[in-house]
């Protein structure tokens, strides 16, 4: 196993409250890793002390030959980091116009990316006139622009029906195949995770820690019949197990 | 709701007419609205004052552009600086608070008491509404836009030119519509002083010292007009260019 991300005793406070004591991790590379866990068990914090927004207290994480050219995050709130006053197109166009990158090499990436995943809108319109879900698959489709070779997602489906959501999924498998990049997925949805992750890393809060880690097996692409499967529920129990250890419901 | 807006002008010059009717005030202190539109029709086709009218846009005109001039580059760079900013903070409230004609004879001084001084009290002082406004937008723009395009590799340099520079527009506009208010109002008092002959300004001291009463009012209405007709094109641009606000 090689992992792309470790992190070791990292430590954070906020206001004089304490939110990791000592948090360890590993994420491999080219794997796509979930992690779940309950609100406020700050998955969104590890995330943005990994992308270097929020300062951690103590400890050390290394990521191999992190470059922001090859790294893309969606934050939580999606919505408010598209950019209200450029076109859908434009928005979509913003990482590669950032790289310098000519107006036929995006118009291209664009539109093989709007192919891949099927997703089509007034292009010449814009953000605030699009649906939530519309939104948040925009801001999923613009981190995927530059083909990163590391990617966070934070809750990126939480605004779809459940059809976008599987027909999401599946897509970013047929990408995911195509381009191997390491994918660090927050969600909510224990069956998202599992349709999706080779491995689930379950949080708990107060102290948050690391309580579990599933690993999938299921081989990709997994379709609607995996979902079925008894493998696949077998995976989701023991993530369910895990969860149900810390939290009382 | 927009047949209502014809509501009260309507509703106020017939409580005017009727003041006037029944003589309920001095007919010298408060003409009837027939005498005051009556002399603006007056003054217009004779074309009287065309050369009040062109005087006083010409002023404001280049007050604005040298206002904007100044301020926007200046409220870009300081807000871009924080620190910059910061150290300035005092001087520019201050100047802010400052009442711009008391300044006005200082200008007279070095600047000649013809346009010149005029332009450039209200250009100045009204560069510091802007410079306010805009640097203001920009450090109080919004940090997730900011951080999501870090996030992709931006450069400080692209970062302010694709998220922060749009990001404060709306307070730009703020800065600018504020600004012509103040240049109206500036050009306005000091056509009144000396130093000219033309400009609406002026036009309502002379219908003043004349007792045109009539011309005294139909000269502040069109003073009004102006300021209405100025701040109407700002907000229409506004609208139109920040489209995406409120949403
Ligand atoms: N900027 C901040 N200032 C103070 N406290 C913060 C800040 N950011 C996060 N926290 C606290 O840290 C904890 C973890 O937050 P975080 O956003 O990482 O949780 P999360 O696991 O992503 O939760 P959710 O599932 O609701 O998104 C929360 O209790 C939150 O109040
Ligand atoms: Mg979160």
């Amino acid at each position: 196993m090689k992992s792309l991300i470790s992190i070791r005793d990292i430590r954070k406070s906020f206001n004089g409250g304490e939110l990791y004591g000592n948090l360890n991790l590993e994420i491999e590379a080219g794997k796509i890793t979930s992690i779940f866990g309950p609100n406020g068990s700050g998955k969104s914090t590890l995330l943005n002390i990994l992308a270097g927004i929020v300062r951690h207290d103590g400890g050390i994480f290394t990521i191999d030959g992190f470059d922001h050219r090859e790294f893309s995050y969606i934050f939580q709130n999606y919505r408010d980091s598209l950019l209200p006053w450029r076109t859908n197109f434009e928005n979509l166009a913003l990482p590669l116009e950032f790289q310098g990158k000519s107006r036929e090499f995006i118009a291209q990436r664009i539109d093989e990316l709007q192919k891949l995943f099927e997703f089509d809108c007034d292009w010449e319109r814009y953000p605030y006139e699009l649906s939530g879900g519309q939104q948040q698959i925009l801001a999923f489709l613009r981190a995927l622009i530059t083909r990163p070779k590391l990617l966070f997602v934070d809750e990126p489906f939480s605004a779809l029906d459940y059809g976008n959501n599987l027909k999401l999924r599946k897509h970013l498998q047929a990408y995911f195949l195509a381009y191997r990049p390491t994918i660090v997925l927050i969600t909510h949805n224990i069956e998202e995770a599992v349709h999706l992750s080779d491995r689930i890393v379950v949080f708990g809060s107060k102290p948050a820690k690391v309580i579990a880690s599933v690993d999938n097996p299921l081989a990709f692409p997994r379709n609607i019949d995996t979902l079925k499967s008894e493998a696949f529920h077998r995976t989701k129990d023991a993530v369910l197990n895990a969860f149900l250890k810390t939290e009382t419901i | 709701m927009k047949k209502y807006a014809y509501v009260g002008p309507i509703l106020f010059l017939l409580i005017w007419a009727a003041i006037t009717g029944f003589h309920l005030v001095n007919a010298f202190f408060l003409p009837s609205p027939v005498a005051v539109f009556g002399k603006l029709l007056k003054i217009f086709s004779d074309g009287g004052i065309f050369p009040d009218i062109f005087a006083t846009l010409f002023r404001i005109s280049v007050s604005f552009i040298v206002a904007a001039g100044i301020g926007l580059p200046a409220g870009l760079l300081l807000g871009g600086f924080e620190k910059a900013y910061r150290s300035l903070e005092f001087i520019i409230d201050f100047c802010r608070s400052l009442a711009p004609l008391a300044v006005f004879p200082l200008f007279m001084i070095v600047f000649g008491i013809g346009d010149a001084s005029k332009i450039a009290v209200a250009a100045i002082s009204s560069s510091v509404v802007i410079i306010f406004n805009v640097a203001y937008g920009v450090m109080h723009s919004k940090k997730s836009r900011i951080l999501a395009a870090q996030i992709m590799g931006a450069s400080r340099l692209q970062i302010f030119r694709s998220v922060i520079f749009w990001e404060s527009l709306p307070q730009i506009f703020v800065g600018i519509r504020n600004a012509i208010a103040w240049i109206v109002l500036i050009i306005i008092a000091a056509e009144m002083f000396v130093g000219t002959n033309v400009g609406l300004g002026h036009r309502i001291i002379d219908f003043q010292i004349t007792y045109d009463l009539p011309g005294m009012y139909a000269a502040i209405f069109l003073t009004g007009v102006l300021g209405y007709v100025l701040n109407a094109i700002f907000a229409l641009a506004e609208r139109r260019i920040v489209h995406w606000s409120g949403k």
